[in-house]
């Protein structure tokens, strides 16, 4: 008798202990560090994110939401931002969020003895001041319009642990999970934190556990192990996931692009024809449906369709060999004349896009040596030299056009690897930064900047990637983000039924 | 015999240290720099500049080597450029769960291919021999990631208890807590374990059989067989007793070659079940050019190679008693 009491004592404690929910969430690879300022992948800030917080947060749009900081006001002078904090926000270890925090985190990142990575974003800042507990202004040495973006990116930690160098073994936020344990390679598990402001997360337990292998991955949802992936999924498995009604598919347009690139100094693609002619042959329908298998958007421009500072006025460059002929013999090549060089890194789907362009150009006569590098070897070359003719790369996280543009675009662009310079468009790049922010003198600069650089071809834009997500019919409150890093920011809100 | 293992010791340290002088030179003369394969295209020059600088990576390469040969010879295998984390810590969380996936790849090895072999060549030349020689004809051919994936998709998704990803429990603290009277853990790590050693003993499996089988028939063919039989000893008594124990020795060295191509299949393996061992830190560090975690690996596997064949050689002495008396 008294064993069956122990037994069903047993049986009731494991029930209520059951009672807890649990998400697991897969990620497509293991996150690096969980230390906001040296966080350097997508992976690393999707977790972040679920403990830690910073001032603003990019919207499922790309527009700035409210998150540590309730309000924001900027000087008439364009350098001076003032946030207003939010009252009432705790970190997981009990101590009251405030500017000091704000001020110590961003000035670990401005301190050129610490590792901090994209410091860029920040080399603007001059200086950052606690003007008392709610309030903390950020003065920069020059304007910059989309400064409010850089400030999204970087999650807010506990004064007190900023020089603790083992912060990332044992992080701290004001996120709606708190840290429970990490087993490297294996998982990341988060509980909820009771007295996180935005409400008690609906889910209690969250494990990411990191499954590289795509097969692998999608074995493990259909066999109940996983509850949601947001990442690459193959066009022939979502278009069977999106049949299946014990899964839900949301897919979105992402903040990235591939394109075609062009050196302007080689001798044979300084005739703009020669770029058109290129920008002709390739069948962007073709490429989403076979090569991506559906997964992705025929490119446009260095601008995401999905956001307003899409300009749809710009010239486009419809799949047309016969255009590609006349365009190259207008440019003085006859067939067999012209002979370029393509490199690309080990991705497949680029390593299959190289060989169209072979292939199509070969049907106009010009003859396209393709070589695939390893992608630290692809990216010395186009990086430290000017020894290519074409190349096949991306660009992502362009959630404003100063992102997509400045750096590649711009004469002295820091990441300008291909020789491109257009004055008018180094004008609008900087004058961009200094007007009113989403006035109409400024969708007016970037349109005509978009409208200039389409024309001009440093580069063909070949797709937009898309971001998807899978997740099972029981899991509700989640969907895709268009910004993969942020895709876990309202996690809190996810149920498990 | 305890010279024996000395010699060896001290050229197990030879070897090292001329692993370490290799890997140093490939990593650091491969193009590719690890900073900006870290911070990716959209960093700028001056964001590259300021990481390469800190992290010393900046210094001329006989510097940097010898700064790591001081650090090693302390026993500090520096810290990962990519993860800023100490290599030793990182290689030891995960080196447990490679060893833990090669053992029970090599033992499920041995008790399938053994007696398959042995099977094959007492029933020579009928169909129970040619089954098995076709079988392991797949199993040498067959990549061990599509294996694994086969397995997956068929026995994963149909057998409830066996997991799909992961690892559980480790095999050691399991067994202990047997011994205590728990036997889930164990139960656990096994279930965890099967597929991902079965895939990865795949060609392992063929080769022992292989080889079992062309020992045995060359023993069968001795004298001292015939005489046992002639003498009236049962069949399987000079078959296991006699036969098999004195064809073991090729079947030893195979494995203890075999060995080393286990931990490299551990790579894949460990990729397609999402086990967390310390091959695909190794790709992973490769790939991100992060010298320090690629030396601490490679240093670590090349020392587990070389001990692994040390015991195969010991283990001739024990199997063999003329070699043991040289």
């Amino acid at each position: 008798m008294r064993r069956l009491v122990i037994a069903l004592t047993a049986l009731l404690a494991l029930s209520l202990a059951a009672a807890q929910t649990q998400l697991n969430i897969a990620l497509q690879a293991e996150a690096g560090t969980l230390d906001p300022r040296i966080a350097l992948s997508v992976y690393d800030n999707q977790l972040i994110d679920t403990m830690m917080e910073p001032l603003v947060m990019f919207g499922y749009d790309l527009a700035l939401e409210p998150r540590l900081a309730t309000s924001w006001t900027v000087s008439d002078d364009g350098l001076t931002y003032t946030f207003e904090l939010r009252e009432g926000v705790l970190f997981h270890d009990g101590t009251t969020f405030g500017s000091e925090d704000v001020k110590a985190t961003f000035d670990w990142m401005l301190d050129r003895n610490n590792p901090a990575t994209y410091i860029d974003l920040y080399a603007d800042i001059v200086e950052v001041t606690a003007v008392d507990e709610r309030t903390v202004s950020f003065t920069l040495g020059e304007q910059n319009a989309f400064f409010l973006n850089s400030i999204a990116r970087l999650q807010i930690i506990p004064s007190e642990r900023v020089d603790d160098p083992s912060f990332a073994t044992n992080p701290v936020g004001t996120g709606p999970f708190r840290f429970v344990e990490r087993v490297s390679d294996d998982r990341t598990v988060v509980e909820a934190f009771d007295d996180y402001w935005g409400g008690r997360a609906k889910v209690d337990r969250v494990v990411f556990r990191p499954i590289t292998e795509d097969a692998t991955r999608l074995l493990a949802l259909e066999a109940g192990e996983i509850d949601l992936f947001q990442g690459q999924i193959n066009g022939i498995d979502l278009a069977r996931l999106e049949q299946d009604d014990r899964f839900v598919v949301s897919r979105t347009a992402g903040t990235g692009n591939i394109y075609l690139g062009f050196q302007h100094a080689s001798e044979g693609l300084k005739d703009v024809r020669v770029r058109q002619a290129f920008a002709h042959l390739l069948n962007r329908e073709a490429i989403v449906d076979r090569v991506l298998l559906g997964v992705g958007l025929p490119g446009v421009s260095m601008i995401s369709p999905n956001t307003e500072w899409f300009n749809e006025n710009v010239q486009r460059f419809p799949y047309d060999p016969e255009r590609a002929r006349e365009l190259l013999a207008e440019a003085g090549y006859a067939p067999g004349e012209l002979s370029l060089r393509l490199y690309t890194d080990e991705n497949p789907v680029r390593a299959q896009i190289a060989e169209i362009v072979q292939f199509e150009a070969a049907q106009i006569g010009v003859n396209v040596d393709v070589t695939v590098e390893e992608f630290g070897a692809f990216w010395d070359r186009i990086i430290q030299t000017d020894d290519f003719d074409l190349y096949l790369a991306g660009w992502t996280g362009n959630v404003d056009p100063n992102y997509a543009m400045y750096n590649l675009y711009k004469s002295d662009g820091a990441n300008n690897f291909n020789n491109y310079s257009n004055p008018r468009v180094d004008e609008l790049l900087v004058k961009g930064l200094r007007v009113e922010p989403f006035s109409d003198e400024q969708f007016a600069i970037y349109d005509e900047a978009q409208e200039l650089i389409v024309a001009d071809l440093p580069g063909s834009y070949i797709y937009y990637i898309e971001e998807t997500g899978v997740f099972r019919a029981n899991v509700e409150g989640w969907r895709t983000h268009p910004y993969a890093s942020s895709t876990f920011k309202n996690l809190h809100l996810v149920e498990k039924k | 015999m305890l010279i024996f293992i000395a010699k060896r010791v001290l050229g197990l340290g030879m070897i090292l240290l001329a692993l370490s002088v290799l890997v140093f030179l490939l990593v650091k003369t491969a193009p590719g720099d690890p900073i900006r394969i870290m911070l990716g295209e959209t960093a700028s020059a001056e964001q590259v500049a300021h990481l390469t600088r800190l992290y010393g990576l900046d210094r001329p390469l006989p510097e940097q080597y010898l700064l790591w040969l001081k650090q090693a010879l302390q026993g500090d295998l520096g810290v990962s450029v990519r993860r800023q984390l100490p290599v030793a810590d990182l290689i030891a969380e995960r080196m447990g769960a490679t060893i833990e996936l090669g053992l029970a790849s090599l033992l499920l090895s041995i008790l399938l291919g053994v007696p398959l072999g042995v099977i094959a060549a007492v029933k020579r030349n009928t169909w129970l021999d040619a089954g098995t020689m076709v079988l392991a004809l797949i199993g040498v051919a067959a990549p061990s990631f599509w294996v694994g994936l086969l397995l997956l998709s068929t026995i994963g998704l149909s057998v409830d208890w066996v997991p799909i990803f992961g690892r559980g429990p480790a095999f050691g603290p399991a067994l202990l807590e047997l011994v205590r009277g728990d036997a889930r853990p164990l139960i656990d790590s096994l279930r965890y374990l099967l597929l991902p050693a079965l895939a990865l003993g795949t060609s392992m499996i063929a080769v022992i059989t292989r080889i079992t089988r062309s020992s045995m028939l060359e023993v069968l063919g001795a004298d001292f067989v015939r005489t046992a039989r002639a003498k009236g000893v049962r069949p399987t008594m000079v078959v296991v007793g006699h036969a098999l124990r004195n064809s073991l020795m090729p079947v030893v060295t195979v494995i203890g070659v075999q060995f080393g191509a286990l931990l490299g299949g551990a790579i894949v393996i460990e990729n397609v079940f999402a086990w967390p061992g310390v091959g695909r830190l190794i790709v992973q560090a490769i790939t991100q050019r992060d010298f320090p975690l690629v030396q601490g690996s490679v240093l670590m596997l090349g020392a587990v190679f070389v001990i692994a064949n040390l015991l195969v050689d010991l283990s001739y002495g024990l199997l063999d008693p003329r070699i043991r008396h040289e």
